[in-house]
C-alpha cells in the first residue's frame, strides 16, 4: 500500500526514509522536543546529532538507555554527551549529569550554542535539483540527461527535521543554560536531588561509567571484583528508565576494559549501543581512505521495542566527522579502483591451462 | 612539543619508560625547568638519591627544592626515610605541601609511580591522584612510570588519567632517544608528536625533530604517476587548433537548449504506454478461456 505523502520537503530520494506521518490522536503525550516514531509508535527524543538519530532509527526512545563506547582520548564521546545535554536545554527538558573526572559544571559550561537560523537544514534540499545552465561548468555535454540526478548521497539525513544543529566553536549562552533545570552528581561531592511535578522528559548523562574514578576496577583487572556491581546498576537503571519519562546516555571507556566478556554484558544490558573509534594516534590516521573523516562509528546494538524487528541502517561502514556546525555520520564508500593492475592478474592465470602449446612448468597431473 | 610541555607545565604529566631506555634524565630536566620558573618543587624520591637530583643547581633553586627522602628505604623497614610509600595519600601529601612556607605554585614530582602502584590498590591510587589534582594546592604533578613493571590495564588507566603522556624509547642512533608526546587539552583536542632528544650532564635538553621515514617518501613517489602520453611512437596529444576543431564537432542527439530543459523537467507520468492498433490487429473482446470445460 502506498504511503500518503503529506507535502514535506525533499520527499523520497534520500535513502529509505519515508515522509509518512501518523495521524496523531489526542491521547498521545505531547511534550516539547519529542515526536512519535514511524516504526513502532514509541515516543522519540533527539540525541542532538541528526545523523546519529537517523542511524539509530529516528531518535532515542523515551525510557531507553544509549551506551556510547568511548574513543581512545574521550574527545568525541564527550562531544556527543554535550550535544545530548544541549539538545535537552534547547527543548526544555530536565537534565541530570553525573561525572567523576571533571566537574559537571565544567561540562555544562562547554555546551555548544544552537544555530538559530535554518542554514544547515536548507542545504539538504538545495543539493537535489540544479537547473542545467550553459555557463555552469558542471553542465554535461553528452550525458546531459543525467544532469538532475542526485549524486551519491553519503550523508545520512532524514526528510523530516527533528533536532537542532549546534555550533561547536561557541558555547551556549548562560541565560539559555540556566533556563533549564539541571541536577548534577560529582563523585567527590554529593548533592541531594529535587523532584518536580511537571510532566517533562529527564535526560540523564553519565560520563565515563566504569572508569577508575568511579571506584570500579573493571578497567584494570582481568577478573574484576566490581563487575557484578556495574552490571546490577545498569539493570536497575534500565528498569527505572522504563517506568519514567527519561532517557539516559552513558559513556564507557571500553578500550580500557581488559575482559571482553564484561563489555559484552554491558552492551546486552543497554538498549542502543554505539562505539566510536577515533583515528588519532592509530595507524589508520595515514590511510588515504580515511582522510576526510575523524573516526569510525560502529553500531553494536539496536533495540526492538514493542515490535519484532528494528530499523537497521543499510550499511555497517559508517564514519564520522566533527565539523564546526555539524557532527556528520556518513557511509564509507570506496571510490572506484582506477589503478592499472587490478584485473590483469586473473586473466593470465586463466589463459595458461589445457592449451596444447602450454609447456614448461605447468604440467597437469591427473 | 616536548620543550613546550616542559616550559608550560600544569596538569598531570606522565613520563613512561622501560628498561631499554630510562626517562630519569628527562625527569631531571623537568625539575630544573620548574625551578627556573620559580616554582616550589616537592620530590618524593623512592628510587634515586637526593644528590642525583640536586646536581647542577644554584643555591636559590636548591631552597625551593624539597626532597622527601624515600631512597634507599621506601617501605620504612629501617626507619631511615622521611617519606614512605604508605604515606602516599592525598591528606599526607597536601599536608606536606602546606607545611612549606610561601608556597606559590607547587609542583609534585614522584619518582617513581611504579613503586607506589606496587603497594597501593590501583583504584585508590587513581582517586588519590584525582584528589591531588583538584585540590588546588598543587599546580603540576609529574610522575615517572615504568611501563614494563605493570599489567597493561594498569598502565592504560594511569595514561588515561594523565593530561600529557611522554613515552621514551631507544632510537637507532645511540646518542639519542625517541620521545612520543601525546597531549590532551581540556576541549578534547589531542596533539601528538615524536621527537629525538638527548639530555646532557647539566640537565640541558636538546630536542631534534624526527626525520620523516623513508617509507613515506616511497609512497609519495608511487602516487605521482608518469604521464601516459609521453614516450609513445604515435601522437596522443592535441594542439590548440585540433582541440578547437574537436569541440566544434556536432554530436548526435544534441538538442537545443529548450528541448533539453523540456526533457529534463520531471514529467508526472513517466512510463506511459501509447499503443495505436495496426490494421492487422483484431480486437476480440471475448475471453478465450470461456471455452474451457473446467
Amino acid at each position: 500500500m502506498a504511503a500518503p505523502v503529506r507535502g514535506m520537503i525533499g520527499s523520497t530520494s534520500i535513502g529509505n526514509t519515508t515522509s509518512f506521518q501518523k495521524k496523531t490522536r489526542s491521547k498521545l503525550v505531547s511534550i516539547p522536543g519529542t515526536r512519535p516514531s514511524v516504526q513502532n509508535g514509541q515516543l522519540l527524543v533527539s540525541s542532538g546529532v541528526s545523523s546519529l538519530d537517523y542511524v539509530i532509527g529516528g531518535g532515542l526512545a523515551v525510557g531507553t538507555l544509549l551506551l556510547v563506547e568511548e574513543d581512545r582520548y574521550d574527545s568525541y564521546s564527550r562531544m556527543l554527551l554535550k550535544y545530548f545535554l544541549a539538545e535537552g536545554v534547547v527543548c526544555g527538558h530536565e537534565l541530570f549529569l553525573a561525572s567523576a573526572r571533571d566537574h559537571p559544571d565544567d561540562i555544562m559550561q562547554e555546551l555548544p550554542s544552537p544555530i538559530v537560523d535554518d542554514v544547515a537544514g536548507m542545504k539538504i534540499s538545495e543539493g537535489q535539483s540544479q537547473p542545467s545552465d550553459p555557463e555552469n561548468p558542471d553542465t554535461m555535454k553528452i550525458a546531459w540527461r543525467y544532469q538532475n540526478q542526485p549524486k551519491v548521497q553519503t550523508a545520512l539525513a532524514s526528510s523530516v527535521r527533528f533536532g537542532h544543529y549546534y555550533d561547536v566553536s561557541k558555547t551556549m549562552e548562560p541565560e539559555l543554560r540556566q533556563a533549564a533545570k539541571c541536577h548534577s552528581f560529582y563523585q567527590l561531592q554529593e548533592t541531594p536531588v529535587v523532584t518536580s511535578k511537571v510532566r517533562n522528559v529527564l535526560r540523564l548523562g553519565l560520563h565515563s561509567l566504569g572508569s577508575v574514578l568511579w571506584g570500579d576496577d573493571v578497567c584494570c583487572k582481568d577478573n574484576p571484583a566490581h563487575c557484578h556491581a556495574l552490571t546490577t546498576f545498569l539493570y536497575i537503571l534500565r528498569g527505572l528508565l522504563r517506568t519514567s519519562l527519561s532517557v539516559a546516555m552513558v559513556t564507557v571507556p571500553s578500550h580500557l576494559t581488559q575482559n571482553r566478556a564484561v563489555m559484552g554484558r554491558i552492551i546486552r544490558l543497554s538498549d542502543t549501543a554505539i562505539a566510536l573509534e577515533s583515528f588519532k594516534g592509530s595507524e589508520k590516521e595515514t590511510n588515504p581512505l580515511y582522510k576526510d573523516y575523524h573516526g569510525l562509528l560502529h553500531v553494536r546494538q539496536l533495540p526492538r521495542l514493542n515490535c519484532l524487528s528494528c530499523e537497521v541502517p543499510d550499511t555497517k561502514d559508517l564514519a564520522f566527522k566533527l565539523k564546526r556546525k555539524q557532527f556528520t555520520i556518513e557511509r564509507l564508500h570506496l571510490p572506484p579502483d582506477l589503478s592499472e593492475t587490478v584485473s590483469r592478474v586473473s586473466k593470465t592465470e586463466l589463459a595458461a591451462g589445457c592449451g596444447s602449446t602450454a609447456t614448461g612448468n605447468k604440467h597437469l597431473d591427473f | 612539543m616536548l620543550l613546550d610541555v616542559m616550559q608550560a607545565g600544569g596538569g598531570f604529566i606522565l613520563l613512561e619508560d622501560s628498561v631499554q631506555c630510562s626517562a630519569r634524565g628527562l625527569l631531571r630536566c623537568f625539575i630544573h625547568a620548574a625551578l627556573k620558573r620559580g616554582e616550589d618543587v616537592h620530590v618524593l624520591g623512592f628510587e634515586s638519591p637526593e644528590t642525583q637530583v640536586c646536581a647542577g643547581l644554584d643555591s636559590s633553586s636548591v631552597q625551593r627544592l624539597h626532597f622527601h627522602k624515600g631512597f634507599p628505604d621506601p617501605l620504612g623497614w629501617t626507619c631511615r626515610s622521611s617519606f614512605t610509600v604508605e604515606r602516599f595519600t592525598s591528606q599526607h601529601i597536601t599536608q606536606l605541601i602546606k607545611d612549606t612556607q610561601h608556597a606559590q605554585a607547587s609542583v609534585l614530582v614522584v619518582d617513581s609511580l611504579s613503586m607506589v602502584l606496587r603497594h597501593h590498590d590501583p583504584v585508590v591510587f587513581c582517586q588519590t591522584l584525582q584528589e591531588l589534582r583538584n585540590g588546588g594546592v598543587i599546580k603540576t604533578i609529574i610522575g615517572l612510570l615504568h611501563s614494563d613493571l605493570h599489567q597493561q590495564g594498569i598502565v592504560g588507566i594511569v595514561c588515561h588519567l594523565a593530561g600529557t603522556v611522554i613515552s621514551v624509547a631507544p632510537a637507532d642512533n645511540e646518542r639519542l632517544s625517541v620521545a612520543k608526546t601525546t597531549r590532551r587539552t581540556k576541549s578534547g583536542k589531542v596533539m601528538q608528536e615524536e621527537e629525538y632528544f638527548s639530555v646532557s650532564e647539566d640537565a640541558a635538553l636538546s630536542v631534534q625533530a624526527k626525520p620523516r621515514q623513508p617509507g613515506h617518501v616511497q609512497r609519495e613517489r608511487d602516487v605521482s604517476e608518469a604521464d601516459p602520453t609521453s614516450n609513445l611512437t604515435f601522437n596522443l596529444r592535441l594542439s590548440e587548433d585540433e582541440r578547437k576543431a574537436k569541440e566544434k564537432v556536432a554530436l548526435p542527439f544534441v538538442f537545443s537548449q529548450q528541448k533539453k530543459s523540456a526533457l529534463l523537467r520531471p514529467t508526472p507520468g513517466s512510463g506511459r504506454i501509447v499503443y495505436e492498433p495496426d490494421a492487422n490487429d483484431d480486437f476480440d473482446e471475448e475471453d478465450p478461456d470461456d471455452d474451457l470445460d473446467v
